[in-house]
């Protein structure tokens, strides 16, 4: 009997093995394996880690031997090397659950810390708006958000930000932009308390911020803490366009739920905005949608509500330091206070106000506040545009016109982002990039092709000024243009780089205007010594009423060169047929030193 | 309940005129954390897409805003020092939460209190001419006195 059971035991342990081995093949490249060590086909056959700290390796081989990193992960567990374990808690889940290892995870101090700390219930994508001071946010950002499942509210929980990793000596602007686009600085994982992520975007920077409820189930809460473990002990290259806040946040993603292959949408380049949609298209990902105003918003759509009484007995209190109440009722007062109160808080961060100044200001309100019993009579802002529904951000246009009675066709392509003729449906209003944007022709006329123009970056930011807040607004925008001699009447590029700052209004909801004084210089091949500066001073009127969008602009240009003075007037209008669809027509008149260009073009233009 | 905002009041101008520089010595009263951790030009370039933090392969957790608010040992408990690090980083709205009665981080504080939400946010309320008794009260002291108000 015994006899028989050992041999019987082992007939099975040799299969087992057989079979064991088999799975180790097969597991090396299957979808789990190959997102948890973020493994990424290569053009050419292979696979390569997007991970760069060897650290985040256990075999020599690992960042591109799916099957050799497995192998030794699997010895590994089995030895006894605990420090070295410990580095893996989410590998260990994974192979686990499994089968490919039986032995126990061991006591990890540190790891087991982090995890209490967290007290985890579950994560939310967020996304904050885009901040149009700073140029490495002007696409909106996004962030994760392990819940808590402490009680009281989500302010004790924790955010995870992927970033680069910038110190003193690569701070400046010009190193930053060459840095984010060579893959200069390292980036990597950080976990926050929530209520510091409200203060930087919502306090600081104004950014209102949305909360995307993830679904998720809790074997992928436990692998989602395990495995942004893992990764915060390691580091990466981080370039602006490709792998960078958003994207990496796919690849993390992407580990604790393989199915959802987020991480192979974005190939080329990722934008905040697109990553929130495509987590969105996979099936029932999204649970919640929770709305945060930042401070502004919130000041704005308070001081929308009060009437004339009290937006008087505010702007008393915020210009003259005046605490007049004497007409309003206890209601009113309270909307006044909390209104006040927040709007000192923004001058304090502006530097607007002296911390003694603010501290004066801020503590009589309060203790006014504090004294009434009535609630304040305004509601919360409402949830207003779903990200989702936004249009998506490259654009391919195709159009046919007419210059100085030569008719065209026309085809643009613009990578990202969103331009003001664009439906601005959940878009930050009156900003604009133009990353990129080509325009290419045909003219009829001697059957000729030509590249017409080709923006290099652009980016406008009207924001309007109110009693409250004074923005400044402000343009930047290089181009190549094809453009006129007015002499010789022949065509020739012209590298455009332009300024400007001004000042926008809102007249009515849907109608603003605006002003900017703008310097230019250009560099051309056809103009005295090749090359002109100048100022010019545009102003323009936005009219957008959602699905139909008017823009008129005009702009006076003086300039080195008595060709290039010019005196420009455009105007377009646009209907959306679908949040990602919509045509237009537009209108070009440029005074041109006696050789004026009549412009008329019609455009269908399409999102995707 | 006059007589004890007298007695309060009483109590905290006695430890201010006491120790006239233990006010808001801490750095941590109303306005000083609107800048906390996001202070200085890298904010201003890499912020945001990014994180001004040096970067170290050995420590990886959970990095809260360094504070300069110091309790110099008048805070102790486990609680006791939740409650203090969530005020010294949420003052300012605690402060209008509590003028008003109500707010999230009312909420919040019940929670890590282990309180009714409604009575910690009428005792806020009521007290707060004891919680923010002048200008310059800082994390320090607010916690002290919200411990304090609590325990009554």
């Amino acid at each position: 009997m015994l006899r028989c059971c050992f041999i019987v035991f082992l007939v099975l342990i040799t299969f087992v093995k057989q079979s064991f081995a088999l799975e180790v093949d097969e597991f090396a490249y299957s979808k789990d394996w190959l997102a948890v060590v973020h493994y990424q086909e290569k053009m050419f056959g292979g696979y390569k880690s997007s991970i760069d700290s060897d650290s985040f390796f256990v075999s020599g081989e690992g960042k591109t031997n799916p099957k050799k990193e497995l192998e030794e992960t699997i010895e590994l567990f089995n030895s006894a090397n605990v420090s070295r374990i410990c580095h893996f808690p989410a590998r260990h889940k994974l192979l686990t659950k499994h089968g490919f290892i039986d032995a126990k995870y061991p006591k990890c101090a540190d790891y087991n810390s982090f995890y209490s700390d967290l007290r985890p219930s579950g994560v939310t994508l967020l996304f904050t708006d885009a901040y149009m001071n700073n140029p490495s946010s002007l696409f909106g950002h996004t962030l994760l958000r392990i819940d808590t499942s402490r009680k009281g509210t989500q302010l004790l929980a924790h955010g995870v930000n992927y970033g680069a990793f910038v110190d003193e000596e690569t701070a400046n602007p010009m190193l930053f932009a060459v840095y984010g686009l060579t893959g200069g600085y390292m980036g990597g994982f950080t976990v926050k308390p929530y209520y510091d992520i409200i203060n930087l975007y919502n306090n600081i920077e104004n950014r209102d911020i949305w909360e995307f409820g993830l679904d998720l189930t809790s074997y992928e809460l436990d692998l989602f803490v395990a495995h942004l473990w893992e990764l915060g002990h390691s580091q990466t290259p981080y370039y602006f366009f490709t792998k960078n806040c958003s994207y990496m946040l796919m690849e993390l993603l992407d580990a604790v739920r393989p199915e959802l292959e987020l991480s192979k949408e974005f190939p080329l380049h990722t934008i905040p905005f697109d990553t929130v949609r495509v987590v969105d298209s996979r099936e029932g990902m999204i649970k919640t949608v929770n709305y945060r105003p930042s401070r502004q918003s919130k000041i704005k759509n308070q001081y929308e509500q009060m009437n004339s009484r009290q937006k008087k007995a505010l702007l008393r209190i915020v210009k003259d330091s005046e605490y007049n109440f004497e007409e309003l009722n206890d209601e009113e007062k309270a909307g006044v206070i909390e209104t006040a109160y927040q709007f000192v808080q923004y001058q304090n961060v502006e530097k607007i106000l002296t911390r003694t100044e603010y501290r004066e200001k801020s503590f009589t309100l309060l203790k006014e506040r504090s004294n009434l019993k009535s609630e304040a009579n305004y509601e919360p802002l409402e949830k207003g545009e779903t990200l989702i529904k936004a249009h998506k951000s490259a654009r391919l246009s195709l159009g046919v016109g007419s210059r100085n009675g030569e008719n065209f066709q026309e085809i643009m392509f613009r990578p990202a982002y969103h331009s003001l003729i664009d439906n601005t449906y959940a878009y930050l209003k009156g900003a604009e990039i133009n990353f990129l944007n080509i325009t290419a022709r045909h003219y009829d006329n001697g059957n000729k092709y030509v590249l017409n123009n080709v923006d290099l970056a652009g980016i406008k930011s009207l924001s309007p000024r109110d009693s409250l807040f004074k923005p400044i607004s402000y343009t930047i925008n290089a181009s190549i243009d094809r453009e006129m001699n007015p002499v010789s009447e022949e065509e020739g590029y012209v590298f455009n780089l332009k300024g400007g700052a001004g000042a926008a209004y809102e007249l009515h909801k849907r109608l603003w205007v605006f002003m900017l004084l703008n310097a230019q210089v250009a560099y051309g091949g056809f103009l005295e010594r090749n090359q002109w500066a100048g100022t010019g001073l545009g102003a323009g009127v936005i009219s957008d009423f959602g699905d139909f969008r008017i823009i008129l602009g005009a702009e006076n240009m003086f300039a080195t060169s008595k060709y290039a003075s010019k005196m420009k007037y455009n105007a377009e209008a646009a209907y959306s047929i679908t949040e990602n669809f919509y045509v237009s027509a537009g209108y070009n008149y440029w005074d041109n030193y006696g050789k004026d260009i009549n412009e008329v073009k019609f455009s269908i233009k399409y999102h995707f | 309940m006059k007589k004890i905002y007298m007695v309060s009041i009483a109590a905290a101008t006695m430890m201010f005129a006491g120790n006239a520089s233990a006010v808001d010595s801490t750095g941590c009263g109303l306005g000083s954390m609107a800048w906390r951790g996001h202070e200085g030009t890298i904010p201003q370039v890499a912020a945001v897409t990014t994180n001004n933090v040096s970067f170290s392969s050995q420590t990886f957790g959970i990095t809260s805003g360094t504070s300069g608010c110091d309790p110099q040992g008048r805070i102790n408990g486990g609680t006791g020092r939740m409650v203090f690090n969530f005020l010294q980083n949420n003052m300012e709205q605690y402060a209008l939460d509590a003028a008003k009665g109500s707010g999230e981080t009312l909420a919040t504080l019940a929670g890590i209190l282990n309180v009714d939400e409604a009575v910690l946010a009428s005792k806020s309320k009521e007290n707060f001419a004891v919680l923010f008794p002048t200008q310059d009260a800082d994390a320090v002291y607010v916690t002290v006195q919200l411990l304090e108000i609590m325990k009554a």
